[in-house]
Parts: structure tokens; C-alpha cells; sequence
């Protein structure tokens, strides 16, 4: 039997029908806009951490200089911490915010929708252990107080540091150069707030937390 | 100065961590034996002092099946402390922190003797950091032996193994509602000291499930124990304490993370030891400004 067509049934037909060829014609380039303006902000978000006095100093390794201020100017943090010469701990994180990505996910009424993946502070402070105790997270460690138990760890990195600044003392074995009191400050958790916020304001973007 | 919000949360926290500890994982062992008397010149001259082998006693009546001594046995006859027990006097203390008795007026020479259950994890409340503990402590391990021939007390105010060190590591208000109500955040870290691996996972276990539990704030004024580290009133049961204050505001347990340190780093201690660490995030909702 013939399909009974009525004037509004024909006018809902055609709207909807010009609405997904004008979407069609157009979503490549608003696809593109919004690709365009992730990669931006996701490039920002990826310099923001690199350039982060904290990622700074580690990066540095055990001769830098306390640079980020969080042991008061003495020591520094990749020594304070404990961590092994000749690694780069910041390496985790920044290798998990660039698995931040943004994906095409559905039609939607005005066109579509695309999905931004990108971690949470959870899955980068999972994926930080502490060297010399893995249950525990450095990068979360310097935000809310970390120990300095991992000074004591690394006399070799401390005594090439003592010998560097020209103390004149010698190098002495199991000597420490104690870092000032740790104080906190604000790292991966405030980076994650922003960005998270920024690619919510992509429009046509829903944002979720979590890629693992 | 009038007891402040950290004053009443170390105190609160303290009875919380030691009932739940001694409840959840039967943390003690009920023991029997002799006392070995010594001087002691923080303590007044009246009393002579014959401390046990053990620090730490348990001195919670709610904990099930733990021998609480309510005092000691010299020769055959009992000596009830000041509170009430068979044969007491007021000038007879049992200080269950430092695992003796001190008692006015008995002969050096007599023999004491006394049961009671002592902990199987010694907690205490630090200032330190947790590398000035691991690092600089000296510990003695509470002697668990009965027949070591060298077996004595130990020394008064040392600190002994396996132990727990409770550190308040930092606190923060966040706003909450209007009228000013805050969330008070506050970072309290545990530093897990054991013999062996078994110890340290037990208490690790038992506190990675604490996360969401409540903690009763109980006044600063009604914390059982005296500077003696006997009992106030000679009896003290966390549940009936804990019950008293139960519409009181209270703390939750928001998040627990436990860790263990790696036997690379282990094997840098000076003591033989195993370590683990518990991080507690606590948070209470308050008119902090009030």
C-alpha cells in the first residue's frame, strides 16, 4: 500500500533532509575548526607542563638547582626525591597527556558530536611512583607533601652535587646534603582542571576524563 | 589555649586508629610474665617501678578477648590500682604506654608479676618527619620470645618495633555550602615500621579498608589517659566513649593509599626492617570561622 504523504509530512521530510545535506556539506570544515582548535589547546597543555618549574627542575636531574623554590633554594627535587640518575620521570606523564585525542563520535541534531579523551589526575598519579615506594606518587606527592626519605637513597647523585658546588669538603660516602622543608605546591591536578575546562569550551566536544 | 580543630582530630583519630587496628585484626597477643623493677628519675620518688618486657598494653575494654590488667601480682598477692580493683590504692599506677607498674612503696627486691595483652603494633603520634623517623630512630623490637635468657624491660620512653607513626602532614579548607561551611582536608600519614613482611601486610590490609569509614569526634577533654598512661577512670571502652559522642560532627575517611618500600631502599636502613606507608585524606564539614 502507497505510503500516504500529507503537506507536513512532506515539510518535516524535507527539513530533516536538508538539514543532513547542508551538515554533510559543511561538517568536514566545522570538523576541521574543531580538530584545529584541539590541537591547539592540547599543544598548549603539553608546553604548560613542560615548561612547569617543577618538570623543569626533574628534567634537570641531580645537579639542578632548586629552581621551582620548593625546597627553599638548597637541593633539589630530583635528589630530594630519590630518583635514579640518568632517568626522566616526567617522561610518564607527558606520555599520557599526549595520548589526549579527540575522536568523531555521533550525528546529533546540528550536525555531530566529537568525544576529547584525556587522562585524569588519577591515571598520571597511578602511573608516578615514588622510586622507593610504588605504591605512592611523587607527582601527587608534590602537591599535597612529599617525603624526603629519598635523599638518603641516592648518596652518589648528592655527593656529585656536593662536589659540584665546590663545597671543598670531598666527597663522603653516605654524607646527604639536606634539602630545606618541602613545600607544596600545585602540579598536575591544576593543569588538568584548566585543560579539561578549555577543550569543554570547544563547541560540538564532549570531554572525558580517562583514556585508559 | 583552648583545644583547636588539629588538637581534637590527633586525639579522635588516635583512639579511632588504635580500637580499629585492635578490633579488625586481633593486633595483640594476651601474655603473662615476670616484672623487672628499675629507676626512673621523671617519676616521682614514691613509686618503684618494675616494668615488663613489653611496651603498649591494650587498655581498651571493647577490644574482645584482650587481658586488660587491672593490676599486678606481687608475690601472691594481688595489687589492684587506684581505681577501685581488689586490694587498690591510690598510689599504684599501671602505665599502659610504657608496659609497668608503678607502685608506692614495694621493696625493690619483690617479685611482680602481671598478664595483660600488649599490642602487636605500638602506635604513636609524631612530630617527626617520616625520614627523620626512618632514618634517625633507633628502634627497640618488643620481645616476643618467652625464652630468651636475656629478656628484661625495656627502657622507659623508648620507642619500640613493630610500630606505627601517625604524622599530621598538612590541612586546607575548602568552601562546602553557604553560611561558611568549610570542608577542612587534612593529610594524616601513617609510617608502618614492622619485623616481617607478614606484620607490615596485615596492617596495610587492614587499613586499605578503612576508606569510608566515620570517626566519632570525642571531646579533647575525655581522652582516657592520664600523663601516667594509666586509665582516668580505670576502665575505658572506645564503643561506650565513641557512643557518648556519637551526634558530635565527625570525620570521614575520604581516601587510603598504602605503599610499601622496595627492598632496594629497605636494605639502606640502618635497622632490618620492613616499611609501609598509609596515607589517610580526612575531611570533616565546619563552621571553621565559628
Amino acid at each position: 500500500m502507497a505510503k500516504k504523504v500529507t503537506v507536513q509530512s512532506f515539510q518535516k521530510e524535507l527539513t530533516t533532509f536538508i538539514k543532513k545535506e547542508v551538515a554533510k556539506k559543511y561538517s568536514k570544515s566545522f570538523q576541521q575548526r574543531i580538530v584545529t582548535a584541539f590541537n591547539k589547546i592540547r599543544r598548549e597543555m603539553l608546553a604548560e607542563f613542560r615548561n612547569h618549574p617543577i618538570t623543569v627542575e626533574i628534567k634537570n636531574g641531580p645537579f639542578a638547582e632548586n629552581s621551582s623554590g620548593t625546597l627553599g633554594g638548597y637541593g633539589n627535587l630530583f635528589s630530594f626525591i630519590g630518583f635514579d640518575e640518568g632517568t626522566d620521570p616526567t617522561e610518564n606523564i607527558e606520555g599520557l597527556l599526549s595520548l589526549t585525542r579527540i575522536e568523531y563520535n555521533r550525528e546529533a541534531k546540528d550536525g555531530f558530536i566529537m568525544t576529547i579523551y584525556m587522562p585524569t589526575k588519577e591515571e598520571i598519579f597511578k602511573d608516578t611512583p615514588m622510586p622507593w615506594a610504588k605504591g605512592r606518587s611523587w607527582a601527587e606527592g608534590i602537591e599535597r607533601g612529599i617525603s624526603g626519605f629519598g635523599q638518603y637513597l641516592n648518596t652518589e647523585n648528592i655527593a656529585t652535587y656536593e662536589d659540584r658546588i665546590g663545597s671543598g669538603q670531598g666527597v663522603q660516602a653516605n654524607s646527604v646534603i639536606r634539602g630545606g622543608k618541602f613545600k607544596n605546591t600545585s602540579y598536575i591536578s591544576a593543569l588538568i582542571k584548566k585543560y579539561l575546562k578549555r577543550f569543554q569550551q570547544i563547541n560540538n566536544s564532549v570531554v572525558v576524563s580517562g583514556i585508559l | 589555649m583552648t583545644p583547636q580543630y588539629q588538637h581534637k582530630l590527633a586525639s579522635s583519630f588516635m583512639l579511632w586508629f588504635d580500637n580499629y587496628l585492635l578490633t579488625k585484626g586481633q593486633a595483640y597477643t594476651n601474655t603473662t610474665g615476670l616484672f623487672y623493677n628499675y629507676s626512673d628519675e621523671r617519676l616521682p620518688n614514691v613509686y618503684s617501678v618494675f616494668g615488663s618486657p613489653y611496651k603498649q598494653w591494650v587498655s581498651d575494654y571493647s577490644v574482645s578477648g584482650a587481658t586488660i590488667p587491672s593490676g599486678v601480682f606481687v608475690g601472691n598477692t594481688f595489687y589492684g590500682r587506684a581505681t577501685g580493683a581488689n586490694n587498690s590504692s591510690a598510689q599504684r599506677v599501671l602505665d599502659f604506654d610504657n608496659g609497668r607498674a608503678l607502685i608506692s612503696g614495694l621493696a625493690t627486691g619483690s617479685t611482680v608479676t602481671g598478664s595483660f595483652a600488649v599490642k602487636d603494633f605500638n602506635v604513636y603520634y609524631s612530630n617527626d618527619t617520616e625520614e627523620d623517623i626512618l632514618v634517625e630512630k633507633k628502634f627497640v623490637v618488643n620481645r616476643r620470645i618467652a625464652t630468651d635468657e636475656n629478656i628484661t624491660y625495656i627502657q622507659p620512653y623508648d620507642q619500640v618495633v613493630p610500630a606505627i607513626y601517625i604524622c599530621n602532614a598538612a590541612f586546607q579548607n575548602k568552601p562546602f555550602a553557604f553560611g561558611g561551611m568549610n570542608q577542612t582536608m587534612t593529610n594524616l600519614n601513617a609510617v608502618v615500621i614492622t619485623e616481617n613482611p607478614y606484620q607490615l601486610d596485615g596492617a596495610l590490609s587492614i587499613f586499605a579498608d578503612s576508606f569510608n569509614e566515620v570517626i566519632v569526634d570525642v571531646p579533647f577533654d575525655n581522652y582516657p589517659y592520664t600523663e601516667y598512661g594509666d586509665l582516668k577512670s580505670g576502665y575505658y571502652n572506645y564503643q561506650n566513649l565513641k557512643n557518648q559522642y556519637i551526634n558530635n560532627n565527625k570525620y570521614f575517611v575520604d581516601k587510603v593509599t598504602t605503599s610499601k618500600m622496595n627492598d632496594k631502599a629497605r636494605k639502606s636502613l640502618v635497622n632490618d626492617l620492613y616499611v609501609g606507608f598509609i596515607d589517610f585524606d580526612i575531611s570533616m564539614m565546619r563552621y571553621s570561622r565559628n
